[in-house]
């Protein structure tokens, strides 16, 4: 059981109080009627599901019910980095 | 002393004689014994038949890495465990045990034909042949191959033991409780903080158990270890897992070690432990040589033998040989002449071996053999002599013998720092993998990280013969059956990665996950493909480390813990009343309330004529309720449904469709507007958490700059719907506060006020299309406000009614059930629900969606109503429609029935369904076909009563 | 053949306890008991500042700790459970966010040196070095929970209405 560092709460807490959100800092389009059927196809569906380093969500959802974004090798399951919902992806990750 | 057992000496105490059975026959051992030091101290050499040739097998080692002796354990009815490996079987008083794999009994077992026709069985046959003829598959080759594989028998009773499970943290970890681990720990513990040891043995000492001159140094630790008061120990706890952050899975054996009548509590107890430093002292597992017939029983593992001896007080033999390729097999043979053993030789495959070796067995009397090798053994179901050369290739001698230790080396234990992903570097002098750099903080300490003086030996899996390898019968994994040969011919057939010549040979694939083979197969594939082992590779280690039970896994997740059934605050009344219950996502819900003996259908129908007829009474409790408040409210609620929201007069309700961001719809309900910044959302009742979820995932990470908040309040509130024409009359009494006249208080509003005393917010909402009311109270309160409207309504000749009863109202009206009608690909003008949709509203989630291309193709299925042509065919729910019933099949299908029922106030039966096209074929006839026959329907609006909504707005 | 309850009837006979139950875990001894009914409220701000003025009282700073009947669960969460009684003051077109959830929830309290223990057979955290003043959401096995640390070895346990008598039936088991 892997252990997720909460920004909010502050310490590591055990996976099972957690669910996953999908990939991170898709920022759903202000005004989605300008968008055109491939673009919108793009936000709804097209994600980057790469190997390796994935800036992703997750939600404290037995904690503090905040969500939080982190960074997280999907090969080795290890969390690199979390931060704030609203923060930027923390510099010095490999894209 | 007869038999096998030594006149004295071993752990065991033999002032407690124990009876036991093997197979249906009578022994006896002592307190201390395992089932397989009593067995072969009764001179037992047969234990059971391998897997695929049925050749008779042995005991091999005295551990977890035993290959062959698997045995079934029954502790009575319905308590039966195949596949137990004998040496980690306790033994108790009235212990029964059998072998397995055999027919009709072990020492006459028909299958052992494999054997004979072996030849025909090499690796990977099955990829090769039960392919012709095809037919035969199905009626012949499995159901043969099912009644042959496998080791023991499943239990197919239902498992009657408890399992208990907790979780456990500590600053250290000690998995494996030898000197090493033990010195470990008090190490630990010295430096504060919780320290927990376990040990898969039911005592502490690992190896030193089998060297009695270190017996009194273990007690003096163990008494340390007693006197630290942060110090856990657990014995007879496996660990078997190691996952990610230092978290262990363990499972503790709490009684299969007394007699069932002995036996109180739970039997395993699954330990998931969180360390801040795990250490890991497991130890090392001796290899087994390679060479031809080393799978007769009597042939085993030279550490085996040895705490056959020393732990148990049992000789192997009467005149045992020693096949050495390293020196422990050597201080294992003077341990044994030491403890009264007869060794009749000790053969060793080196051309050199340390002299103080040679001269200490000289001096015991053993005979020497240096650069020899054994090249067979003689016997069938027991050793009777060995066959030996020098080098293996020259003259032969004979020696005869009725038991052969194999001494090949020691492989440090290194599953559980696999399984973190510590890296594993390769040890020449071991011939062994090491542990390298862990990932995780864990460190690995005594022989299990190469850190133990074993003595010197040489690495040789399989040993020099002037047979061939591929003309012996040298086996490498006992417990899959796999062969020298095996592996050559892998290698021969193209196989290059180690993965492949594993799964190809199954080497390493069995119950014992190659503790004995690993190694040697690595060995003889190095060997055949010419590359040093290093460049080969290993397999992957996974948990378990050993074989767990289902029960342990399972905790205490079982009969009434297995998962919580969520009940309403009516529930128990329901239950005084005869309902007959139905499970609705994890709740579970009054489906019916039959009287005097009757059915569903019955029931079902008195139920619905009497709520239209005058009033009936409804639990609609577990309905998802969420409580929106902040300034912003309104303004959120617009973004996230597809109606207008601001326009909503506080005291007012609206019914409100919720889609996806793809368009389809994913929920409804009817919410009401409290106060400007307060609204009483509703969802179904399955739908309450993912709406919820869905709601602060935008609330939170697209629309943070609002006020407003989510809060969950489906168990705040009980919610009464009473429904039917005299629904105002029941609670008019009741009521206080809150003018019930039918202009005051109209059709979907809300009011607040009392109800038998009891704040309410008394909903006017109907799902039945009668007259009705929501009545929402505290949920301490809502049986006892329950209790009250039914006995007003008495008068009334009120009637309580279940889920089934509310689906067929709300049909007849034409009403959807967002999972039922719907399947999460339906848009709202698929289901004629455009009027919910704002249409001046310049975004809400799904909007965008709407408008893709294939939203508005023909073709697309629409919501309609079918009307069977006889009125009491009972259509199917999920039956498929066809326009053309004659067509060819596959026929094309045009949609499917979505819900189906008996209607008492149509007196015949309706049916809603989604159709390509549905509204443009309203009058047309569509068909049903069923096995056996094809029905006929008229389609239709998806309404069948009331159209006008008279009665709604009475 | 292999016999299996129906899902729909096991735990129905569950009953959520209302006498205290005694016992022990691993030999520390603990009591189960119904916590007296309280007053429970959450509620919902950005500015903790406006929130505490609205109730007239201070709020805990910390995440994940209580004081005064208030937890504070999250950056913009607080959960009051106060003596039965306790009025929710009104406020209305402020940025606050205030639920009566009374009824939502009841409570169970662990006391003695095993609560700790009992706690652990389902709740993943190091209960153990919980100190007075702690409070969290977290989880007991699937069953979302708050844990509230009133004492050294004394908890108070909040779980939903319907979830109550499993997790009591749980913990019952748990302390035998």
């Amino acid at each position: 059981m892997i252990l997720i560092h909460c920004p909010y709460c502050e310490e590591d807490r055990p996976e099972v109080e957690f669910t996953y959100g999908g990939e991170a800092h898709i920022a759903r389009p202000l005004d989605p009627g300008a968008l055109d059927d491939r673009q919108w196809e793009t936000y709804l569906y097209i994600r980057r599901n790469p190997r390796g380093a994935h800036a992703e969500r997750w939600r404290h959802a037995h904690g503090c019910a905040r969500f939080f974004n982190a960074v997280r090798d999907t090969v080795t399951d290890r969390f690199e980095v979390t931060y704030k919902t609203g923060e930027p992806r923390p510099a010095g990750d490999t894209k | 002393m007869s038999g096998y057992r030594l006149a004295a000496g071993g752990r065991i105490d033999r002032s407690r004689p124990l009876a036991f059975s093997f197979d249906g026959q009578g022994y006896q051992g002592f307190a201390g014994d395992s089932l397989a030091s009593a067995l072969v101290a009764s001179g037992v050499t047969l234990f059971g038949r391998s897997f695929k040739y049925h050749r008779p097998r042995g005991l091999v080692g005295m551990g977890p890495e035993e290959p062959n002796a698997l045995v079934t354990v029954d502790r009575g009815p319905a308590r039966i465990t195949p596949n137990l490996r004998a040496p980690q079987v306790a033994l108790h008083d009235g212990l029964q045990a059998k072998s397995q794999n055999r027919w009709p009994s072990l020492k006459f077992d028909v299958a052992a034909l494999n054997d004979v026709f072996g030849a025909l069985f090499p690796a990977g046959f099955y990829n090769k042949t039960f392919m012709w003829p095809r037919s035969a598959w199905e009626k012949l080759y499995e159901p043969v191959i099912r009644q042959l594989a496998g080791l023991g028998d499943s239990p197919v009773a239902r498992d009657p033991d408890h399992y208990d499970a907790t979780y456990a943290h500590c600053e250290v970890l000690v998995v494996g409780g030898g000197i090493a681990g033990i010195t470990a720990t008090l190490e630990a513990a010295a430096h504060g903080g919780r320290v927990i040891l376990i040990d898969e043995q039911d005592e502490l000492g690992g190896g030193a158990l089998a060297d009695p001159a270190q017996w009194a140094a273990l007690d003096a630790l163990k008494e340390k270890l007693a006197a630290a008061g942060n110090v856990t120990v657990m014995t007879r706890t496996t660990a078997f897992g190691y996952y990610h952050q230092n978290f262990i899975g363990a499972t503790q054996s709490l009684t299969d070690h007394l007699a069932p009548a002995d036996a109180s509590g739970p039997r395993e107890r699954l330990w998931r432990i969180r360390a801040g430093e795990v250490v890991l002292a497991q130890g090392a597992i001796e290899r087994p040589l390679v060479f031809n017939r080393n799978d007769v029983p009597g042939v085993m593992l030279a550490s085996a033998g040895r705490m056959l001896a020393l732990r148990y007080g049992v000789a192997v033999g009467h005149a045992v040989v020693v096949m050495a390729a390293h020196d422990s097999g050597w201080r294992d043979a003077l341990a044994l002449a030491g403890a009264g053993v007869h060794v009749a030789a000790i053969i060793d495959v080196r051309n050199v071996v340390g002299a103080d070796l040679a001269d200490a067995a000289r001096d015991a009397g053993i005979a020497v053999h240096i650069g020899c090798a054994i090249t067979t053994v003689h016997g069938r179901h027991a050793v009777t002599g060995v066959t030996f050369a020098a080098n293996g290739t020259g003259p032969a001698c004979k020696l005869a013998c009725d038991a052969v230790l194999m001494a090949g080396g020691w492989t440090p234990s290194v599953h559980l720092w696999s399984h973190a992903k510590g890296s594993l570097t390769w040890s020449e002098a071991w011939g062994a993998y090491l542990p390298g750099t862990p990932i995780e903080n864990c460190h690995a300490v005594g022989a299990g990280a190469g850190a133990w003086d074993m003595g010197h030996g040489v690495v040789t899996a399989v040993l020099p013969s002037h047979i061939d390898v591929r003309a012996q019968k040298a086996f490498v994994d006992f417990q899959n059956d796999v062969k020298a040969r095996d592996i050559h011919l892998a290698v021969q057939e193209g196989m290059r990665s180690i993965e492949h010549i594993k799964r190809y040979t199954t080497n390493g694939m069995a119950t014992d996950q190659g503790k004995t083979s690993n190694l040697n197969g690595l060995q003889i594939a190095s060997a055949a493909l010419g590359r040093p082992v290093e460049q080969i590779g290993l397999t992957t280690f996974r948990p378990p480390y050993t074989p767990q039970t289902f029960g342990a896994l399972m905790g205490h997740h079982k009969d009434a813990l297995f998962q919580p059934v969520r009940k309403s605050p009516i529930d128990e009344w329901a239950t005084e009343h005869g309902a007959v219950f139905e499970n609705v996502s994890n709740w579970r819900r009054a489906r019916y309330f039959p009287r005097g003996g009757e059915d569903m259908d019955a029931a079902v129908l008195r139920e619905c004529a009497a709520v239209r007829r005058s009033v009936g009474i409804f639990d609609a409790s577990t309905l998802g309720k969420i409580e929106v408040v902040g300034p912003d409210a309104a303004e959120f609620l617009n973004r996230m449904y597809t109606n207008p929201w601001k326009g909503l007069q506080p005291g007012r309700c609206r019914y409100g469709l919720l889609l996806r961001e793809d368009g389809f719809i994913t929920d409804d309900g009817v919410s009401a507007r409290m106060a400007d910044d307060r609204f009483h959302l509703t969802t179904t009742t399955g739908g309450a958490a993912r709406v919820l979820g869905m709601m602060e995932d935008y609330l939170q990470t697209e629309w943070s700059d609002l006020d407003v908040w989510l809060t969950s309040t489906t168990e705040q509130w009980a919610v009464i719907a009473l429904q039917g024409p005299r629904a105002r009359d029941v609670i008019a009494p009741l009521v206080s506060g809150i003018d019930l006249g039918a202009e005051a208080f109209p059709h979907m509003a809300v009011r607040e006020g009392t109800i038998a005393g009891v704040p309410t917010r008394l909903f006017r909402v109907s799902f039945t299309g009668e007259l009705g009311f929501e009545i929402n109270v505290p949920a301490s309160e809502g049986r006892k406000v329950w209790e009250a409207v039914w006995d007003a309504g008495q008068a009334h000749g009120i009637t309580a009614y279940g889920t089934e009863t509310m689906h067929v109202l709300r049909a007849e009206k034409g009403f959807i059930i967002v999972g039922q009608d719907t399947d999460g690909t339906m848009t709202p003008y698929d289901m004629g629900l455009d009027w919910a949709v704002g249409k001046k509203k310049p975004d809400f989630v799904g909007k965008r969606s709407l408008a893709r291309p294939d939203m508005g193709l023909p073709g697309r299925k629409q919501f309609i109503g079918l009307l069977t042509e006889d009125p009491q065919d009972l259509l199917e729910e999920g039956a498929q429609v066809v326009a053309d019933p004659d067509a060819p099949m596959p026929m094309p299908m045009i949609g499917h029935v979505t819900s189906s029922y008996r209607s008492a106030a149509l007196g015949r039966t309706i049916a809603l369904a989604v159709i390509a096209d549905g509204r443009a074929r309203i009058g047309q006839t569509i068909f049903v076909p069923m096995p056996g026959k094809v029905i006929r329907a008229t389609v239709t609006a998806p309404m069948f009563y009331d159209a006008e909504g008279s009665r709604l707005n009475a | 053949m292999l016999e299996i309850a129906p899902m729909a009837v096991a735990g129905i006979d569950l009953k959520r306890g209302s006498q205290p139950i005694t016992g022990a875990v691993y030999g520390l001894a603990v009591t189960l008991a119904p916590a007296a009914p309280l007053v429970r409220w959450s509620l919902r701000a950005k500015d903790a500042a406006l929130l505490s003025a609205a109730l007239g009282r201070t709020l805990p700073d910390r995440v994940g700790t209580h004081h005064d009947g208030i937890a504070r669960l999250g950056p913009d969460e607080w959960h009051g459970l106060l003596p039965l009684g306790t009025t929710l003051p009104a406020v209305s077109g402020q940025p606050l966010g205030m639920v009566d959830v009374s009824a939502r929830s009841v409570g169970f309290t662990l006391e003695g040196p095993g609560a700790v223990a009992a706690l652990s057979r389902g709740c993943p955290l190091d209960v153990a070095k919980f100190t007075p003043g702690r409070a969290t959401r977290t989880v007991f096995e699937t069953v979302e929970i708050q844990i509230w640390c009133l004492a050294p070895d004394r908890f108070h346990v909040e779980v939903w209405r319907s979830f109550a008598p499993w997790l009591w039936h749980a913990l019952a088991e748990a302390i035998g």
